[in-house]
């Protein structure tokens, strides 16, 4: 497939719906008019009826049955072509939509750190996936509210044709009886979005329940789990329950409003064919259309509330896709020279001014760990300091294009979040032309044997490819420690110029955590730079340096066996 | 997954599902459901051909309007004596036909649910306190799939199968109203059979496995898009945005393709629907008009079929419509059902209450479902009100055995007991325990920690329903956890869990911990507890474990070697066996595995002995 990337206008008014409905013009055009066809010949089904019985069965002429019924038989197979093709289109486009929507907020999302700053992830999930289908609904309600219109137009003419009085008295009678059944629809809405949060609640609690299962069981909290479900189940079934009733008055409304609709018009309409006003085949055609006209008059006020829908969808997704104006000014820029801290000053930080020396592996330690957070953030480049500067060479971080800045240096989080269907793909970030680093050093130096990973320790043979190991939810069927290995062998294998990372070892035993030591200083040192945050005496004393932060600021430099010698160091870094 | 820790891994394949019940098993458990609600039954079956009887009986008499109107255009008779009964019939059936089908509905609909909620419920009930092994055997995703997706189907389809239901009552009562106009004019609607099983035939199996792969497809692409929105952070950090689309944009493609073929294969039955209509219209009037050219019935009677028919469109529409939904309906109760009908596991043993336990493991042996032996043979005792350390490399069955020894799943071979510290002569075997009457003896504390949803009381009364807020404060303060806990926003009543209040990770084990305080049973099991946290998180959490373990018995697994030398024997454990046990002090002088692990957690911290 071809990609086919929205291009989110940055000036206009309509950013998502213009470009929407011309990307898929041909389509929909047809689709439309096929949509439209077949609403009005579900309108002349009820007049064919009505006209064969009147003028053929009741007749007895046989070349009018035989017109007839091939008139029938023609009018369902355009019907039901138009119908099938029609909807096909209709569908298809709002589909294919959708995946262009879906695709262009998750490159917006993944490309720009800060598209979704300030917003909860469930909130771009609903809208990457929510939102972008209740965008795109709108070509389907489109198609519809336009073909029921047409179809009640040409049913209504129909109607007036036969009779120019009945025609309006059916018709004046129709809108007040959906004008009654639609006053009642806003006490049903409520109801049922009560009945769906009613239901969603019990699932949730159900679904958080079977999440902590493995720690319930552990400590014992099955019995009053079970109670707390089954309050939560009867809370959705009340509300199941109170739901009911007002949808069968609704219901029982709207069967009451349409019985009443054909009794009357068939009264009148027989006994205006008493009196000869109208024909008995038109009898039959009123009586039927009558029934018929609800259809499309309730799909015209579904649409209507749909559009309410599809607007609000739409106008988070446009959010979302309207360029920021800070991306404008992106150059192929590529910064030089090593990470340079000057008199920087944050919170919990001093002055503090170091040199990320190439090769330099470097130990960072400190008291608080809210400042190994702030540190982390200002080496990234995803905050700016009270003071002083935060360097790539001669060049600020803040003031580099982001991919620039990262095509250099790699901040790991801490929270480890693995990608990608297989290990092979978990390792895969891409890129990195000056990559060198093979595979097998990178896990070999994170200490991560892949025959751990698949519990054939004893295996003879080669060991199975990566892309064949699956991890299955972002790697739960790996343990922390695995987890938190693939993440160093990710970050080892990106090979960037600068490394910044984050008590890598905190899941694994100290015999790994030995091991990786080793492994880093043999992937990275001397080549080059690295700055490790962690309170790990077995990384720090492979470090050629490390960096002190005390609780009030201040700071130290110096090899870990000096900084030993410090009290408040030793009462950090000692076990 | 992780309680098998490192020891198993991402290749294990699960063959061990829970059981699906059969369709007369689902039908029985249904019908049972159903019969302890009577008066739904009765009210809903009553109600709806009733109904249906009413609403059919419309057209009908539109027929006999026609019947009258044509013959009052040829002889000019007093038409309205004739009419007046008749349209009073017609708006007495309309009244009747809609009351009674909306009753119908709701009461079928009430029914369902309660049925729904009934076997929810049981579901819930059987798969938390599910036998260890059966669990460990399916695995929690399965367990979850049932409680969570088969559930939620089945729920959410009540209405369409309560419609679907009397849709099916509606065509019922109208064959018998053609068979009332005239037997020949019910030969002609049947006509519409042969293109409706036929249109069936094809489209049913092809769209099984369509919408199956739509499915499938679908869930990919959001676990693709939930992985990338969480690990965003991630993918900036790398600039892989560029390949990370890449990945959903394949997902989401393949996701659109399935459900394209989906729709094609919809749109080509929904023609076939609209065929039978029309065979089904154009022989109703053809025989009609041959029946009537007969005199053998009226042409009011060729109206009142063809109106019948008219609007079967929709009952028909939709029975052949939902026929997918339904089939996905049964196939989520025969889920909800294998597991509803499972017997919960109940004690063979009438616990009796130990403030202190000897936990006594003899000849253990485990060996995983795919005959990998993690597990070579272990004895061992932990005497009442000790502790015990269990340390060795990545791989060596140390959660493996932490599991054993808790109950989280029994050992392939031998026995894990209790002996009550009191009284030696009472002993009890974990086999014999159900969850319940396990959990009060032994706790257990493990890696994975989850907070719950709720309000921090609310999680902690999970450990203990009927504890007070006295008694919750004073846990807290007991583990330490009442600094940050105090902190929190509402204290207590502050939401915590998914979509509330974010917990650290040495926060979440802290809470974890707090629970089993609170829930104080004679033995607790840690198994790497403090281990999410980074190293100062990690020293805290070593402080409030020591806490914890006063006076009980305990196994902990341990990374940092400081909290196995706080425990009175450490045993070494290496490749599935027992290499050392003693105390920290013994196994340094033994200068074996032991020493040489502590000097390499030691070498770069030199006054850690001291």
């Amino acid at each position: 497939m071809k990609r086919r990337t929205p291009p989110a206008a940055a000036t206009g008014r309509s950013p998502l719906w213009g470009p929407m409905f011309r990307r898929h013009r041909r389509p929909l055009v047809l689709g439309y008019l096929l949509a439209t066809t077949h609403q009005v010949c579900e309108a002349l089904v009820p007049v064919a009826a009505g006209y064969v019985i009147g003028i053929a069965v009741a007749t007895s002429s046989v070349p009018a049955i035989l017109l007839g019924v091939g008139a029938i038989l023609l009018l369902f197979a355009v019907l039901a072509s138009a119908a099938a093709y029609g909807y096909y289109l209709i569908g298809k486009a709002a589909v294919t939509e959708a995946h262009l929507q879906r695709v262009a907020v998750l490159r917006r999302i993944l490309g720009d750190p800060t598209v979704g700053r300030d917003r909860q992830a469930g909130e771009l999930l609903s809208i990457t996936s929510s939102d972008t289908q209740g965008a795109t609904q709108l070509m389907e309600t489109v198609g519809g509210l336009l073909a029921s219109t047409v179809g009640l137009t040409v049913a209504a003419v129909v109607l007036l044709r036969i009779d120019l009085v009945l025609g309006l008295g059916v018709l004046v009678m129709l809108a007040v009886l959906v004008g009654g059944v639609r006053l009642l629809s806003p006490y049903l809405e409520r109801r049922l979005s009560a009945r769906q949060q009613a239901v969603g609640l019990s699932a949730a609690v159900a679904s958080d329940l079977l999440t902590g299962l493995r720690s319930l069981r552990g400590f014992g909290g099955v019995a009053e789990a079970v109670r707390r479900y089954r309050t939560a189940s009867r809370l959705s079934l009340d509300a199941t329950v109170r739901a009911t009733s007002s949808n069968a008055v609704v219901g029982a409304t709207s069967r009451l409003a349409t019985g009443a609709l054909v009794v009357l018009t068939a009264a009148v309409a027989a006994g205006y064919a008493v009196e000869g006003r109208i024909s008995l085949a038109e009898l039959v055609t009123v009586i039927g259309m009558a029934t018929f006209l609800l259809d499309p008059i309730g799909h015209i006020t579904r649409s209507v509330q749909e559009l309410a829908v599809s607007w609000a969808s739409g106008r988070r997704v446009a959010e979302l896709l309207t360029p920021s104006a800070s991306q404008a000014a992106v150059d192929d820029q590529r910064p030089d020279g090593p990470l340079q801290l000057t008199a920087v000053v944050d919170d919990g930080l001093g002055p503090l001014s170091l040199t990320l020396a190439p090769g330099e592996l470097l130990g960072v330690v400190t008291t608080d760990v809210a400042t190994a957070d702030t540190l982390s953030e200002l080496l990234a480049g995803s905050r700016a300091p009270t003071a002083g500067t935060v360097c790539l060479g001669d060049v600020a971080v803040a003031e580099l294009p982001p991919a620039a800045v990262r095509s250099r240096l790699l901040v790991e989080p801490h929270a480890v979040h693995l990608l990608g269907g297989s290990l092979a793909a978990a390792l895969d970030t891409g890129g990195g032309a000056e990559r060198q680093v093979e595979l097998p050093a990178a896990l070999d130096a994170a200490a991560l044997r892949v025959e751990d990973l698949t519990g054939h320790a004893d295996a003879t043979g080669p060991g199975p490819a990566l892309a064949d190991i699956a991890l299955l939810d972002h790697g739960a069927n790996l343990s922390g420690g695995q987890r938190q290995r693939v993440a160093l062998a990710r970050a080892l294998l990106a090979d960037r110029d600068v490394l910044v990372l984050r008590d890598p070892t905190s899941a694994v035993d100290a015999v790994t955590e030995d091991a990786i030591a080793a492994g880093l200083r043999r992937v990275r040192a001397g080549r080059r730079s690295t700055a490790v945050l962690t309170t790990s005496p077995l990384l720090l004393s492979r470090c050629d340096r490390v960096l002190f932060v005390d609780a009030d600021g201040s700071s130290t430099t110096g090899s870990h066996a000096d900084l030993l010698a410090v009290d408040a160091y030793r009462s950090v870094v000692l076990r | 997954m992780s309680a098998r820790g490192q020891d198993a891994g991402a290749g294990s394949t699960r063959d061990h599902q829970l059981p699906v019940a059969s369709g007369r098993d689902t039908a029985a458990a249904v019908g049972r459901a159903a019969l302890a609600l009577p008066r739904l039954v009765v009210s809903s079956t009553v109600a709806a051909v009733v109904g249906s009887i009413a609403t059919i009986a419309t057209p009908v008499l539109l027929g006999r309007i026609v019947d009258v109107v044509l013959a009052a255009v040829d002889r000019r008779t007093d038409v309205w004596a004739a009419l007046t009964p008749l349209l009073v019939a017609v708006a007495a059936a309309v009244v009747v036909g809609a009351v009674l089908t909306s009753l119908a509905l709701r009461e079928a609909e009430r029914l369902g649910a309660s049925i729904a909620a009934d076997l929810r419920e049981r579901v819930v009930d059987r798969s938390l306190r599910m036998a260890p092994q059966t669990l460990e055997r399916a695995g929690v995703g399965d367990v979850s799939t049932r409680v969570t997706e088969d559930v939620e189907v089945f729920t959410r389809s009540v209405p369409t199968i309560s419609a679907v239901i009397n849709s099916l009552i509606t065509v019922g009562v109208s064959v018998v109203a053609f068979a009332a106009l005239d037997w020949r004019l019910a030969l002609a609607f049947f006509t519409v059979v042969p293109v409706y099983v036929l249109s069936l035939r094809s489209y049913l199996p092809r769209a099984a496995v369509l919408y199956a792969e739509e499915r499938s497809r679908a869930s990919t692409r959001s676990r693709v898009l939930l992985e990338s929105v969480h690990g965003s952070r991630t993918v900036h950090a790398y600039g892989m945005g560029e390949l990370q689309t890449d990945r959903v944009q394949g997902a989401s493609e393949a996701g659109l393709a399935a459900a394209l073929r989906a729709r094609r294969a919809f749109a080509g039955f929904a023609w076939t629907m609209n065929a039978a209509e029309a065979v089904g219209l154009s022989a109703l009037v053809a025989c009609g008009f041959l029946l009537v050219r007969a005199d053998l019935v009226t042409v009011g009677d060729v109206t009142a079929a063809a109106l019948l028919f008219h609007r079967l469109f929709g009952p028909l529409g939709l029975l052949l419509t939902s026929f997918d939904d339904v089939q996905r309906a049964a196939a989520a109760l025969a889920r909800i059902v294998g597991v509803a009908r499972m017997d919960p596991p109940t004690s063979r043993v009438r616990p009796p209450r130990l403030s202190t336990a000897t936990v006594r493991l003899t000849g253990i042996r485990h060996a995983y479902d795919d005959g990998h032996e993690v597990l070579h043979g272990i004895d061992l005792v932990v005497p009442a009100g000790t502790s015990l350390a269990v340390v060795g490399e990545s791989g060596a069955g140390k959660t493996t055995l932490a599991a054993i020894a808790a109950g989280v799943f029994p050992p392939s071979a031998g026995t894990v007991e209790l002996v009550d510290g009191d009284d030696p002569g009472t002993v009890l075997d974990l086999a014999d325990l159900d969850q319940v009457d396990l959990r009060s003896l032994v706790g257990l504390v493990s890696q994975e920690s989850h907070v719950f949803a709720g309000t921090l009381r609310a999680d902690l009364q999970l450990a203990k329903p009927d504890a007070t807020d006295d008694e919750l404060e004073a846990a807290l303060d007991g583990t330490g956890a009442a600094t940050w806990a105090r902190a929190l926003p509402d204290g207590l009543d502050t939401v915590v869990g998914a979509g509330g209040y974010p917990l650290t990770p040495a926060q979440e084990q802290h809470l974890a911990l707090t629970r089993l305080y609170l829930r104080d049973p004679p033995v607790v099991v840690l198994d790497e507890a403090t281990a999410e946290a980074s190293s100062a998180g990690a020293r805290d959490l070593e402080r409030v474990a020591e806490e914890l373990l006063a006076g009980r018995t305990a196994v902990v697994v341990a990374h940092r070697l400081t909290q196995a030398r706080a425990c009175d024997r450490i045993l070494v454990m290496a490749d599935g066996r027992p290499v050392e046990l003693g105390h920290h002090d013994e196994l340094v002088a033994a200068e074996g595995m032991y020493a040489r692990l502590w000097r390499t957690w030691t070498a770069s911290g030199r006054d850690a002995t001291a």
